[in-house]
């Protein structure tokens, strides 16, 4: 076994794609704008059940990636493709870089798209077998991970971590333990979702969707052991905590997580300089506010902006798109020692919270190259 | 990177990590009795594949189960909430927490950690609702199904089920070798004191849009898998579920429990090569990364479970990385999908499931419909019976489509060892 080490891990860089925009710098300023970012659907192009939707502007697979091998990927692969790029940015990895590099990516089920597409086109072919071969690389729940393990040679541990709204803060979790034991040098975690046709009318006959708008997107973090960090950290991944609410009380279920998470990570309350909450629609997402306002105080909550009210549900994108939000505000504050909270409910019942010790100096989005 | 310091966090003992508890659902057996048994003599379950219409397939064999009762096993959360993978999933944990003697309170006022691996989450589901909208429209699908398709149920089932507030549910869904990494992640959060007790392995149930990827690929095979033979012809699709129940060794001694094996490392890598082709060199790395964290040389594997898929590409490459590692005279390679089919994200928790078993019970499970052993395929299979054998570590290889490899590796508890 390897020497395991419990120094929390630093988050050295990051990339978001979303209805903000292409890259970082977009998501960073909408996110300090408070932009609005739902629109119309143009129902020829999504033939859906609702009139608006928060979708990534400009998102053209084969122009942000190339036509070759993009045909059939579907919009979950590219995102998270896309963001990884963007993460790595010009660096090219080594043999010995690339098989310590793991990844851990979040997902809800993969791309009900591309799954629905081929059972589709098992029912309506001229025999049940005759489907699109190119579409099974994309059917698997672990299609965007592996796509962008091929694409930028990352050969250590990658996996796919399915816990729907919260997964970006299990990623983070997950790939600390790959740290702390010596499974990896370095990770990237993430979560990605998104918007499609099948996702649409699945959340609008599902008993979670209470009406509520769809958004999309995805957030790539890369995480380095404190020692060994070869880029300036941007927060210290202090602590994690899980809970699985069971009676339906939420807001104790999210209480329990937060004063966990502070209890792990050695933070008193008042340290607490911002805090986001998931806003997952319903009685959870209230109760999860409410929550996350009786430890941490309104005006942390008040620092960063609501951020489904600004992109809509972004499924299992959402926590790690809450993440790259408080990150995106910490530039903009004087955050010396000061921590965050992160919390994420699903209406299934994961309840997830992470504690940041945010770095003291401003940085631009992204995080330097040096 | 690695170092060889066994049980150490920054200073404190990282501690063992022990199975305490067994559940099983599959087509050779629900319970582990019947599963013994079926393991022992070779059992097949090969049948006509019932729970899609196979109409204008040229075949359809597969290894589904019949005759499971879910209402034996979930007691609490409504069946009407829960898909069949689901259902697979909380009635392997239930026999697991029963197996390791522990009362609901008992979990209840631990901390766990419940992975569960799967590939197709509740695909079969998803089939079902593609097929409404097929013949009557998107406005026409059923309100019920469509809330139960989140990945994270499979796991989220097992905590609704006992009732579990202090738990952090993970489904991986690292397809085919997901077992293997839920059972990694249960071992890695009890010995960084993430958790208490873990509930760990994988479940999926059989479903249209996983056959007619693998039958697309020409990976079906006909009649049986036969794997490492010379006629192989490719998989049968699988089900069911399997979960073990981990702690602390010390935690195990204290209550007095059974321990079947203990974890004693695994590793995970990823090929970053083909969607569906496995590669040599990515599996061989993840064994050998499995061996160094187990600290355990490869001459002191008594026996390998292999991925054993019985497709041409998976069994010539993977005895390819295991000669790599092994040498020239690998250890006893078996391949329990002859017997299981494949169960995808259930798979690896079956090997180690039906290994933790073996060590126990004193023989070697088969690979069963062996004719001829492929030239390039040359390992001992235990070809069709079982043997009878004194051993003591074993290791289950799990492979899945985007070349993400995970290997586990099991020894035998010996008291006096301790």
């Amino acid at each position: 076994m390897s020497v395991m080490t419990m120094v929390p891990p630093v988050i050295t860089g990051w990339s978001a794609i979303s209805p903000f925009g292409l890259d970082a710098d977009a998501f960073a300023t909408g996110i300090r704008e408070g932009r609005p970012t739902c629109a119309p659907v143009d129902h020829a192009a999504w033939p859906v059940p609702e009139e608006r939707a928060c979708l990534v502007p400009g998102f053209d697979i084969a122009k942000l990636l190339g036509a070759k091998g993009t045909r059939t990927m579907n919009r979950a692969t590219g995102l998270a493709v896309a963001a990884v790029g963007q993460v790595l940015g010009e660096e090219k990895l080594t043999a010995h870089a690339s098989e310590g590099t793991a990844f851990a990516l979040g997902t809800t089920t993969g791309s009900a798209q591309t799954m629905m597409d081929l059972t589709r086109q098992s029912f309506v072919g001229e025999r049940p077998y005759l489907v699109e071969p190119a579409l099974i690389p994309y059917a698997g729940m672990n299609a965007s991970a592996a796509r962008c393990a091929i694409r930028y040679g990352l050969k250590g541990p990658n996996t796919t971590i399915a816990t729907g709204r919260p997964a970006g803060i299990s990623a983070l979790s997950y790939v600390r333990r790959l740290l702390a034991t010596g499974r990896a040098a370095r990770a990237l975690a993430g979560a990605v979702e998104e918007y499609s046709v099948a996702r649409s009318w699945l959340h609008h006959h599902g008993k979670n969707g209470n009406g509520g708008l769809l958004g999309e997107g995805t957030a790539i973090f890369m995480v380095e052991p404190a020692v060994s960090a070869t880029r300036r950290p941007l927060a210290t991944l202090l602590a994690t905590d899980f809970r699985a609410c069971v009676n339906g009380d939420f807001g104790a279920t999210v209480l329990t997580a937060v004063r966990a998470a502070l209890a792990r990570g050695g933070v008193s309350a008042d340290e607490v300089l911002i805090a986001s909450h998931s806003g997952a629609s319903g009685p959870a997402g209230q109760a999860e506010r409410a929550a996350l306002a009786e430890v941490a105080g309104e005006a942390a909550i008040s620092r960063v902006p609501d951020l489904a009210e600004l992109i809509a549900d972004a499924g299992a994108a959402s926590a790690a798109l809450q993440i790259a939000a408080v990150l995106s505000v910490a530039q903009t504050l004087r955050t010396a020692g000061k921590a965050a909270l992160i919390t994420s409910v699903d209406p299934d019942g994961a309840v997830a919270c992470a504690l940041l010790r945010l770095a003291d100096d401003t940085l631009p989005a992204g995080g330097p190259r040096e | 990177m690695i170092s060889d310091n066994p049980t150490n966090v920054d200073g404190r003992n990282a501690g063992r990590v022990v199975i305490t508890g067994l559940g099983i659902v599959s087509s050779i057996g629900i319970g582990m009795p019947e599963f013994v048994d079926s393991l022992r003599s070779g059992r097949s379950a090969v049948k006509p594949i019932i729970s899609f219409d196979t109409t204008g397939f040229d075949y359809s064999n597969g290894c589904e189960i019949t005759g499971f009762e879910p209402g034996r096993w979930v007691k609490n959360v409504p069946m009407a909430e829960l898909g069949m993978a689901s259902q697979f999933s909380i009635a392997a944990a239930r026999m697991a927490v029963e197996d390791a003697g522990l009362s609901t309170d008992d979990l209840r006022s631990l901390s766990c950690q419940i992975s569960v691996g799967t590939a197709d989450g509740e695909s079969r589901d998803l089939d079902y609702l593609t097929e409404t909208q097929v013949r009557s429209g998107w406005t026409a699908l059923d309100p019920t199904i469509s809330s139960r398709l989140t990945a994270n149920l499979l796991s989220m089932a097992i905590a609704r089920e006992f009732g579990l507030s202090h738990a952090e549910t993970t489904t991986i869904g690292t397809a085919c070798s997901a077992g293997n990494y839920s059972i990694g992640n249960g071992f890695d959060a009890i010995r960084m004191g993430d958790a208490d007790i873990a509930l760990c392995g994988g479940a999926d149930a059989v479903c249209r849009k996983t056959f007619t990827a693998f039958y697309r690929l020409g990976t079906i095979a006909p009649d049986c898998c036969r794997p490492f033979d010379r006629d192989r012809r490719g998989i049968l699709t699988g089900e069911g579920a399997g979960i073990l129940v981990l702690e602390r060794l010390e935690s195990a001694i204290a209550r007095g429990a059974t321990i079947y094996a203990e974890v004693l490392g695994y590793g995970l890598t990823c090929d970053a090569y083909h969607p569906a082709a496995p590669e040599a060199a990515g599996v061989a790395r993840c064994m050998k990364m499995a061996l160094r964290d187990a600290n355990v040389k490869p001459d002191e594997i008594d026996l390998i479970s292999a991925h054993g898929t019985g497709t041409k590409a998976n069994d010539v490459t993977e005895v390819r990385a295991i000669r790599e590692v092994f040498g020239d005279a690998p250890p006893r390679t078996i391949s329990l999908k002859s017997m299981l089919g494949h169960t995808m994200g259930a798979a690896s928790a079956h090997s180690a499931i039906a290994c933790s078993l073996a060590i126990n019970h004193g023989f070697i499970p088969p690979t069963i419909n062996h004719r001829v052993t492929d030239p390039e395929c040359l390992i001992d299979c235990v070809p069709n019976e079982s043997v009878a054998a004194d051993f003591r570590i074993v290791q289950i290889n799990g492979l899945a489509f985007g070349g993400n490899n995970a290997v586990v590796i099991l020894g035998r508890y010996d008291k006096e060892s301790a």
